[in-house]
């Protein structure tokens, strides 16, 4: 009994907070269509689900990493690497599955660096992943130097520019299955489980015999390997490797995360909630760009939407734990 | 147990940095008055920087927006040199400047109880934003006169730049600080062990707020001092400069955990990362090798402070001991 009392009480908890993001969407949709009425017309809001496909599965992951109190910085730079590579290879053997091949590989590899150095050593994932994002940055340039690798085949671009039934962006149709099984897999199961054990007191689920680091390494090259999707997915759309794609990709992934209510402390997070966050994100560079507003603002803006996020949930939990504390007198 | 030890971590570190001058000495034109000059041009913001950093690493925090605050600060130095103020006004002024942003990092971190480097790192964005919102020409100031320049380019018998002793003398005096003051205690207590140091009768929140506010003010040093060599300021060329920080800090034996670690060997590692990117560029590698080496560095000098070699050293003893037991 008393078990289910503490189920049935904790989605209500969160519905409040998601309905509150879902209020947010809804008002800044509204408010941009205000302002710029062609961002009401159905191509337009499509869109808006076109552009979040790699963030959005970048962020399924990350609230993973996140709900363990860690964090992954190098998320960005993973995907660059990954579509360097898969430029390059692609270049040199025109081979479409050696590239994608060789890309998937590559952004694996790298998130098992990652899982490998956090879950062996005493390093905090935060220290880890800056360094790593040097790295992985440095790597990127030396593979490609100041070249740009375009002239993908046609066939490759499809994988993000087909729309289902005339209107809906393939890329969405990939988050919103990968965003299902994430959700499953979070409340469902015994991975989510131990993901926000090892949040909120680590030793303890290392005491309950639990195997922490096997979950650590697993999600965070889980995580390298959603990255290697997404960079597959940009690619599609952009149709062009750089080194200067995926440079600020990593702020719009924790942003996600962070305002979809996940505690960046560990423990508590809802996918559900970075499903919204991914949404608020798109529509909010839709938006900007709409309005002819630099990327620069909209960096800012994000910035500025991290911190007011941070803060919030932190005073959030506070009412909450002192209001707590007056019930039990 | 009085006795002490020769060789620490430190003295090592300087033998290391002595042997690299040396190699480099003897196989390229290091030894010249240019080498020299360049590197003593080069370390000085970098040393300022690092011993930044490692005050704000021993409480166990961290700035990533550290690069961005000396953009803040170049820029506000440069903006009022080319107004006309004298030395006297603009270099209080950007330190001022310096402290309030580093302040308000420290402030929303322990305020709302939000990790530094969430906090930072969303910080380095916003100010990234700010230059090219806000500022004129992006914070793009050219053209300064000798009334700013003056300092950075000067140099004593046309061989030590008066910013190397300013830098040298910034990290005498703190580590100076960290030595004999009641403050340099409190930042290792707090980063140490936070509960005890509140035993201790240390308000830990008023320490990390005031170690952040005096990392701004080196950072403001740094800044101007970076600033001051050249006659053009771009503020979002200081981004990526809280890297080198840290990588100077970590490899000097800073403990990225917080609670350990001496200024002295943040000094010995600026100058070994300096020497250690300019040995690339002598073998002719291109400068953005410099990411991946900054990476690799920071993961390898912190595992080295992290892992306790004596424990594992125990264990792969028993391992081994077990297995012939076998």
């Amino acid at each position: 009994m008393a078990k289910q009392n503490v189920k049935r009480k904790r989605p209500l908890i969160g519905m409040s907070y998601q309905g509150a993001l879902l209020a947010l969407l809804v008002f800044l949709i509204v408010l941009f269509g205000l302002l710029e009425p062609v961002f009401f017309h159905p191509n337009v809001l499509f869109n808006v689900t076109a552009i979040i496909g790699e963030i959005g599965i970048m962020a399924l992951a990350m609230t993973f990493i996140i709900t363990t109190g860690g964090i992954d910085l190098s998320v960005g730079y993973i995907l660059q690497l990954s579509a360097i590579v898969f430029g390059s290879v692609y270049g040199s053997s025109h081979s479409l599955a050696q590239a994608i091949a060789a890309a998937m590989l590559c952004a694996t590899a790298c998130g098992f660096l990652n899982g490998i150095i956090i879950s062996k050593t005493k390093i905090p994932p935060l220290v880890t992943t800056l360094a790593t994002m040097n790295l992985y940055r440095g790597l990127s340039m030396i593979v490609a130097g100041s070249q740009t690798y375009s002239g993908f085949p046609e066939g490759f671009k499809q994988i993000s520019t087909i729309n289902l039934f005339g209107i809906v962006p393939i890329q969405f149709t990939y988050f919103l299955v990968l965003f299902l099984a994430f959700a499953l897999f979070y409340s469902k199961g015994t991975l989510g489980r131990n993901l926000k054990g090892i949040g909120f007191n680590e030793q303890v689920l290392v005491f309950s015999g639990i195997n922490t680091k096997r979950s650590l390494l697993f999600i965070y090259t889980l995580c390298g390997f959603m990255c290697g999707l997404g960079a597959l997915i940009y690619l599609g759309r952009l149709s062009a490797a750089t080194t200067s794609m995926g440079n600020d990709l990593n702020l719009q992934v924790i942003t996600a995360v962070v305002l979809g209510g996940t505690s960046i402390m560990g423990g508590i997070g809802s996918v559900a909630g970075t499903f919204i966050g991914v949404l608020i994100i798109g529509v909010l560079r839709k938006g900007f760009t709409l309005l002819n507003f630099s990327g620069n603002i909209f960096n800012f803006t994000l910035g500025v939407i991290l911190i007011i996020a941070l803060v919030a949930f932190a005073l959030l939990e506070e009412r909450k734990r002192t209001s707590q504390r007056r019930l039990k007198g | 147990m009085k006795h002490k030890r020769i060789f620490t971590r430190e003295t090592i570190l300087g033998l290391i940095v002595l042997a690299f001058m040396a190699y480099l000495s003897l196989t390229t034109n290091f030894a010249s008055r240019n080498g020299f000059f360049s590197m003593m041009l080069d370390v000085s913001p970098t040393i300022v920087g690092a011993i930044a950093m490692s005050l704000v690493i021993f409480t166990g925090n961290i700035d990533i927006s550290a690069g961005t605050i000396l953009g803040f600060v170049s820029y506000t130095a440069g903006e009022l040199a080319m107004s006309g103020a004298p030395m006297v006004l603009f270099v209080p002024a950007a330190i001022v400047v310096g402290m309030l942003i580093a302040g308000l990092n420290g402030w929303i971190s322990v305020t709302f109880r939000v990790p530094s480097i969430v906090v930072t790192l969303a910080m380095n964005m916003v100010h990234l934003g700010f230059y090219a919102t806000f500022l004129r020409n992006s914070g793009w100031i050219e053209n300064l006169g000798d009334n700013f320049t003056w300092f950075g380019r000067g140099m004593f018998f046309n061989l030590v730049p008066y910013i190397f002793i300013v830098s040298l003398v910034v990290a005498a005096i703190f580590i100076f600080i960290m030595r004999y003051s009641k403050f340099g205690k409190t930042l290792y207590a707090v980063g140490g062990n936070r509960q005890a140091a509140i035993y201790a009768g240390i308000n830990p929140d008023r320490t990390v707020i005031k170690v952040y506010l005096v990392e701004g003010f080196l950072l403001g040093i740094a800044g101007l001092l970076k600033a001051m060599t050249r006659s053009d300021v771009l503020p979002s060329s200081f981004q990526g400069r809280e890297m080198t920080f840290i990588a100077a800090a970590v490899v000097g034996g800073v403990n990225i955990m917080g609670g350990s670690g001496k200024l002295i060997g943040a000094l010995f590692g600026a100058l070994l990362v300096y020497m250690l990117s300019t040995a690339m560029i002598y073998m002719g590698f291109q400068d953005y090798y410099q990411f991946a080496l900054q990476g690799v560095i920071i993961l390898i000098a912190v595992f080295i402070t992290v892992t306790d070699f004596k424990a594992l050293k125990h264990n792969l003893r028993h391992a081994f001991a077990a297995r012939e037991g076998k």
